[in-house]
């Protein structure tokens, strides 16, 4: 398979994962404030400032909107096109990606990517603000649908596990993110008040942090109704179950990776598969005493630098432009994978009128 | 109720229409497609209309127009009434464009080797030499077995009195061949009766012709040869007929940055490593080929891709420096070529042509600027022409100066009334539109023409430009036997 169509197929998986999750965190966030009577008070904007950081894009926000609100913060993160992680970029990006290898993809697969990029064309704030649920549910169910036609469409050759590979570890990534987010504003909002962890709002929080993750049944089918953060985060991070988790993702990656180069446990044959190996490994035999001991904050920053290196080694084994064999890189510009950006080159503008220059 | 063809006026006495003959009465091979049509009313023929658009659109069947913001992908129109060519004609036709394809590459292996054809004055001297799709770099350079146009797209025409004649000639990357197959798929779907009622040619082989044509002017080798399609990227229009004919022939679709030259041997990288190419289907114009050779800001080529050519190391089709067998003023010495090169009369004319280069011709060119057709030598799709009967005074004297200040730029024809062909506007209304034909010439170690192509037509009242950047549809053509 050329590695231009990889990576393309592997940032138009990564890019629709991507956007579920934005419509993920906002949907539950919505709810949540619902519950907090708090959806127009301008003066405890920290609920929005949480999924501003989620994305680590806390500057670029600042640079852009004066407050955090509803208001703003729903058009950075759906709408905002300088925004790369906006759910209209995402889209956008995904649907360029399924365009430029739309011969190796199913047509089922690029029409739903292409309706859902029309369909995004046609939303304005206005009727996000008015109806924000159905709007989040209907770019959560295009997602799956997406997902699901290609699971049922597309053949399990090369391309399929680069799919898979960027899927999980999209979703291991903001999994890790948003609990991250949260346990670091509940820590602070509980600054010398002891237990970190209890009161009803408290519980509310995670429970919304579950729900995002479309983990709260099957977090109750496990653990009862009791809703302890020990729990959860537990569930959250360790279970090999439930599919949104980040053992569950992590383990996916692993096999796509290894299926792709023939690895195995004790035998990588290259970087990838070991550092996913690594990473599988860890979580299968980590317990929350360990995670506990470590610090939370700084097990899951661990996790996230993994996810990471991952996705820069699978780009190193598998896309890399540059074949050092034959053309020496030239130090300073060499292009550097960075797990938010490293998507394909935006075609410059003369690019785009090379392309159209000559056709009879 | 009224049927389709009740009210169908050929105005026999102006044009010559394909249905209808000048005598009166409906042509022998249009009669069973009369009978089909009366049999509907107008309620069958919207189900069947709305059957094709469906198809396209679930394909993705669309083109770029330029020059236009947003929703720029468009669906091609599509006509329903099929063009029927019956075999005799289809036969001229075939043996028309080989000899002229045959004629055409040795001509091109001719000047960039030895020239006699200038030697001996056939064509003038200056006119090669001097013109810009003459690649002189290549001169000696002898691409697999001596072919240079490995798929030619020559439009073909019929005048008043319904002769075929060649308009023109698409040597360097021609389009359309996407839709010629994918016509006739949804035909076959719409109208699997009429479709079955005609013994119809097929064309579902052009894939594999095409592939089997590539492999076949691969550089020598002890294995089977790796082929791919180049393309500019998704922004060309023709981007989607590109990746459905790599896709068709089983092939990979590369773009420039897919492709590394190492040693004087391209690779295209994957994500096992690099792997060899020995053909390309390149439908990236000359230009843009290789920033080391050709235009240096190239974002669309493969550094390199030129050396590795000269050595033999991979194939281009079509090889490099067709353009100036396809330049409209080179044209109009084609029929002399095939009496140079092969001794024959040409099967097919060419369209009577004047030069403004020739004094006399300029002349006339001049005088008559509202009869004609003038043509730029290098244009195409229907841009930077002038049609002398429908241009006003100004755009006359626009184009008189453009002519004066470069003559060798220009090209003048009569003004054609090209062969009309009932064709449906709105669903209910049965036109006569203006058509012409683009067959596929493919050339390997032999000649292979899949018998039909592209029927383009006009679907504008009156209109005489086909190009579908200008309104233009296309319908399906069935090569018949009777």
């Amino acid at each position: 398979m050329l590695s231009r169509v990889a990576e393309s197929l592997f940032w138009m998986s990564r890019y629709v994962e991507r956007a579920e999750n934005t419509a993920r965190f906002l949907d539950v966030n919505f709810n949540l404030l619902l519950d907090l009577n708090r959806i127009t008070t301008v003066e405890t904007p920290d609920c929005w400032i949480a999924l501003i950081l989620v994305t680590s894009d806390r500057e670029k926000f600042d640079s852009l909107y004066g407050q955090y609100g509803a208001e703003t913060v729903t058009d950075y993160l759906v709408f905002n096109r300088n925004n790369p992680n906006s759910i209209i970029s995402c889209i956008g990006l995904a649907r360029e990606n399924a365009r430029s290898v739309i011969e190796s993809i199913s047509s089922e697969m690029w029409e739903q990517i292409n309706n859902l990029y029309h369909y995004l064309q046609t939303v304005t704030p206005q009727s996000v603000q008015n109806d924000p649920f159905s709007f989040y549910r209907e770019i959560k169910n295009a997602s799956h649908l997406f997902q699901g036609i290609t699971d049922s469409t597309f053949p399990r050759n090369e391309g399929w596990d680069f799919v898979q590979i960027a899927k999980y570890l999209e979703r291991a990534d903001n999994a890790a993110r948003l609990i991250d987010v949260k346990y670091h504003m509940l820590e602070t909002s509980h600054a010398g008040h002891g237990d970190v962890v209890s009161g009803s709002v408290d519980i509310l929080q995670w429970m919304a942090v579950l729900k995002s993750c479309s983990a709260l049944e099957a977090f109750r089918k496990v653990y009862f109704a009791r809703i302890k953060p020990q729990s959860i985060l537990e569930f959250l991070i360790l279970d090999r179950t439930f599919p949104r988790s980040i053992n569950f993702s992590v383990c996916a990656a692993k096999d796509a990776l290894w299926r792709l180069s023939g690895g195995s446990a004790g035998r990588s044959f290259n970087s990838a598969d070991r550092l996913i190996g690594k990473m599988e490994a860890e979580l299968s035999y980590t317990t929350m005493d360990d995670i506990a001991s470590k610090g939370l904050h700084s097990y899951l920053a661990g996790l996230e630098q993994g996810i990471m290196d991952v996705g820069e080694q699978t780009h190193l084994t598998y896309f890399a432009y540059h074949t050092p064999e034959i053309e020496p890189v030239e130090e300073g510009l060499r292009t550097t994978f960075s797990g938010n950006g490293g998507k394909r080159a935006e075609w410059s503008q003369a690019q785009q009128q090379q392309q159209q220059a000559y056709c009879r | 109720m009224k049927r389709f063809f009740d009210n169908y006026d050929a105005d026999a006495s102006r044009f010559f229409d394909e249905l209808v003959a000048r005598e009166g009465g409906p042509r022998p091979h249009y009669e069973k497609l009369l009978r089909r049509f009366a049999m509907f009313s107008q309620e069958d023929v919207k189900t069947r209309r709305e059957m094709t658009n469906i198809f396209f659109r679930s394909q993705g069947i669309t083109f770029t127009v330029y020059g236009l913001e947003e929703g720029i992908e468009r669906i091609f129109p599509f006509d329903l009434i099929p063009r029927v060519i019956p075999a005799a004609e289809w036969a001229l036709i075939e043996r028309g464009l080989a000899q002229r394809i045959a004629a055409l590459n040795l001509f091109l292996y001719d000047i960039y080797h030895t020239q006699n054809i200038l030697r001996d004055k056939v064509i003038p001297a200056e006119l090669i030499l001097g013109s810009q799709h003459f690649r002189r770099e290549f001169v000696g350079v002898t691409p697999p077995q001596g072919i240079y146009i490995h798929v030619a797209g020559s439009d073909i025409i019929r005048d008043g009195e319904g002769r075929y004649l060649v308009l023109e000639d698409n040597l360097r990357t021609p389009s359309g061949v996407s839709y010629m197959l994918q016509n006739r798929q949804a035909m076959k779907r719409a109208f699997p009766v009429l479709f079955s009622q005609y013994k119809v040619r097929p064309v579902e082989d052009y894939p594999q012709e095409l592939l089997r044509t590539l492999q076949e002017v691969s550089p020598p080798l002890q294995r089977e040869p790796n082929v791919v399609v180049l393309t500019p990227g998704i922004y060309n229009s023709a981007y989607f007929e590109h990746s459905f004919l790599a896709r068709q022939m089983g092939v990979e679709l590369t773009e420039g940055r897919d492709l590394v030259v190492n040693d004087n041997v391209v690779y295209k990288r994957t994500t096992r490593g690099l792997e060899r190419v020995d053909v390309i289907y390149r439908r990236v114009d000359d230009a843009y080929l290789d920033p080391l050779c050709f235009r240096p800001d190239s974002k669309l080529g493969v550094a390199g891709l030129i050396n590795a050519y000269r050595k033999g190391n991979v194939t281009l089709a079509n090889a490099i420096g067709t353009g100036i067998a396809d330049d409209k003023v080179i044209y109009s010495f084609v029929p002399k070529m095939i009496k140079y090169y092969l001794g024959e009369d040409p099967v097919l004319e060419n369209v009577p042509t004047w030069l403004p280069g020739t004094p006399s011709d300029m002349k006339y060119i001049l005088e008559h600027l509202d009869e004609l057709v003038v043509k730029s030598a290098n244009e195409s799709g229907g841009y930077g022409m002038l049609i002398g009967p429908e241009s006003t005074a100004q755009e006359q004297e626009q184009f008189r100066e453009l002519i004066v200040a470069n003559p060798r730029n220009y090209i003048a024809q009569p003004t054609i009334s090209l062969s009309r062909h009932p064709s449906l506007l709105n669903d209910s209304e049965m036109y006569g539109c203006h058509i012409d034909l683009r067959p596929y010439v493919l050339t390997g170690k032999k000649t292979t023409i899949v018998p039909g192509g592209l029927t383009r037509v006009a679907l504008k009242r009156g209109s005489l430009v086909v190009n579908s950047s200008q309104g233009g549809g296309s319908k399906d053509t069935w090569v018949v036997d009777e």
